[in-house]
């Protein structure tokens, strides 16, 4: 029986794209993966491990070639709020000010005119950005822009919120910064989050639980248990040590042709 | 000390009165700015008025056939202000705009709810696009003045016929220009409407809309001077009122200064129109306008 725990559930799951000029590229193959309530899962890997095909099937964007996906014991059949997703390219509607950005998914949901607008203040003074919310979105920076991006996903209350490499476009201290205000936004709402990098660095500092995915592998590479207590001090010995483990777990299962570094 | 700190005041009080012109300057030049830019754009008008009036002057022309501005400038005074009871065009210009206007407005809102209600749903649909595509494009190479036969077998001579033809005329770059907005809308923001739960006609009314709008206004600002050209046809060939039945019927009696004061009509109604849209376009495209290339860093 399942789990009642369990919020996402993948079983034996298999992704080929064909393609005219490369044929069949087998993306995913026998995945199986299962992720707990309130966790914070990273997935990660280098360029074509599969990592966010992994993620857009489990956001419901990509329906996999054969095998299971669900989500709290329902099969996904589609894009929808229970599961929503943060994007690399924040993907926030420019006509729209912060807040209306937060409000229009709720908008969608149903939720009364004044309901939303309580409901998105709240969201946005989590992610710190109270006093920007009327300002048009294409006047923020490109850390509060994901912030926007962060608080319009909390505000749909989803069973997991999905995150796609949120991060890679910010410069290493804005990126520290949202780092440790992501861990903090995770402890507030008790949030379950897939996040999708290729940054051991991130990894680590962020994740309870750190998946490993290579290119062509069958199955997942491996997965590693970060218990180091927060908050993580990156310059740490430990965090060095662990960091070191995730790296000779993606390299020692690399094939010879792939490049770890290539991104 | 005391010489110090005096010649300390005064180092700063001479920065404040060097700054104070300077921001005075500074806040004044926007304005002086779009005033020289302004003056700019009548410059080339005028030089051309000034040229007309030296050839007319110079009698290259003869009179008759290209009068000189100041004709022109009280036929158009004595069409606009003139006795009506006079008798001729005196006084009619306001009634020739307004039944011009009423068409013009008549069927470019026809266009304008048409194209973009059908190109919305064309351009974000495959199948759509696969049934209605080739149609339009089919269509829209026959010249609007060809449909004036059929026009008139269907409307009569009238307002509804000069309404069908505007209508007609603009319809095609609106709908173009609305199809290609749709099919060019940034991909992810149609993945944040499902993912944000929308679908079918509110993914199209809140996600794909909005993000086609710069294209859109493209559409619509083709469109409106092609209602223009076309109302000028319309009241050639079928209708009895209206700035270009005014300039047909002129140049049948041969006053070639009414034919022109109604050109420069139709070019001020033209360019007025033009500027309406710009000026609800720069609201409802603001954050398009500061995301482009001619925004101000």
């Amino acid at each position: 029986m399942q789990n009642p725990d369990v919020i996402v559930s993948c079983e034996g799951l298999d992704r080929t794209f064909v393609t005219k000029d490369a044929g069949e590229n087998k993306v995913l193959q026998d995945i199986n993966l299962q992720i707990r309530k309130g966790e914070f899962v990273v997935l990660i890997g280098p360029s074509g491990c599969g990592k966010s095909t992994l993620l857009n099937i489990i956001a419901g964007f990509d329906q996999p070639t054969s095998g299971l996906a669900a989500i709290a014991g329902e099969q996904i059949e589609g894009p929808g709020p229970d599961k929503a997703m943060v994007f690399q390219d924040y993907a926030l509607l420019p006509w729209l000010n912060a807040r209306e950005n937060v409000e229009i998914g709720l908008r969608m949901k149903g939720v009364a005119s004044a309901e939303r607008t309580q409901q998105a203040m709240h969201v946005l003074g989590l992610v710190g950005l109270s006093e920007a919310a009327e300002r048009p979105v294409y006047r923020l920076s490109g850390g509060m822009q994901q912030r926007v991006s962060i608080a319009r996903a909390l505000a749909l209350k989803p069973k997991v919120l999905l995150m796609d490499e949120p991060f890679g476009a910010l410069d290493a201290f804005q990126r520290a910064i949202m780092h440790k205000e992501l861990v903090r936004i995770w402890r507030a709402t008790g949030a379950t989050i897939v996040f999708v990098t290729h940054s051991l660095e991130e990894a680590v500092f962020l994740g309870e639980r750190v998946v490993a995915m290579t290119p062509k592998a069958v199955g997942l590479t491996g997965e590693l248990i970060i218990d180091m207590p927060r908050p993580r001090d990156p310059l740490s010995p430990e965090f060095a040590a662990l960091k070191r483990k995730l790296y000779e777990m993606l390299t020692a299962h690399l094939p010879a042709d792939v490049d770890l570094f290539a991104d | 000390m005391s010489v110090d700190s005096a010649r300390g005041n005064h180092v700063v009080g001479q920065a404040a009165t060097r700054q104070t012109p300077t921001a005075a300057a500074s806040a004044a030049a926007p304005l002086l700015k779009s005033l020289k830019y302004g003056l700019l754009g009548t410059l080339m008008p005028l030089a051309f008025v000034a040229i007309w009036w030296a050839a007319v002057a110079a009698g290259f022309f003869p009179r008759s056939v290209l009068p000189s501005p100041f004709a022109v400038g009280a036929a158009m005074f004595d069409w606009a202000f003139g006795d009506p009871a006079r008798g001729g065009y005196s006084g009619t210009l306001l009634a020739a705009i307004g039944a011009s206007g009423q068409r013009v407005i008549m069927g470019y809102g026809i266009a304008m709810i048409l194209g973009v209600a059908i190109g919305v749903p064309t351009g974000a649909s495959k199948l759509l696009g696969a049934l209605v595509d080739p149609f339009i494009h089919l269509l829209r190479p026959i010249p609007v003045t060809a449909w004036v036969p059929l026009s008139l077998v269907f409307f009569g001579f009238g307002f509804k016929g000069a309404v069908f033809l505007v209508a007609l005329g603009s319809f095609f770059p609106i709908v173009v220009n609305t199809i290609e907005g749709v099919r060019g809308a940034n991909r992810s923001l149609i993945k944040v409407g499902r993912m944000l739960g929308a679908r079918g006609f509110r993914l199209l009314w809140f996600f794909i809309l909005p993000a086609s709008l710069p294209s859109i206004f493209v559409g619509l600002r083709l469109g409106m001077g092609i209602s223009w050209v076309l109302i000028i046809v319309a009241e050639m060939m079928s209708v009895k009122s209206g700035i270009g039945y005014t300039l047909l019927d002129a140049y049948s009696f041969g006053r070639f200064d009414v034919v022109i004061a109604a050109m420069i009509t139709l070019g001020l109604m033209g360019f007025l129109s033009d500027r309406i849209i710009l000026a609800i376009e720069a609201v409802v495209l603001r954050w398009h306008r500061e995301t482009s290339i001619h925004a101000e860093p």
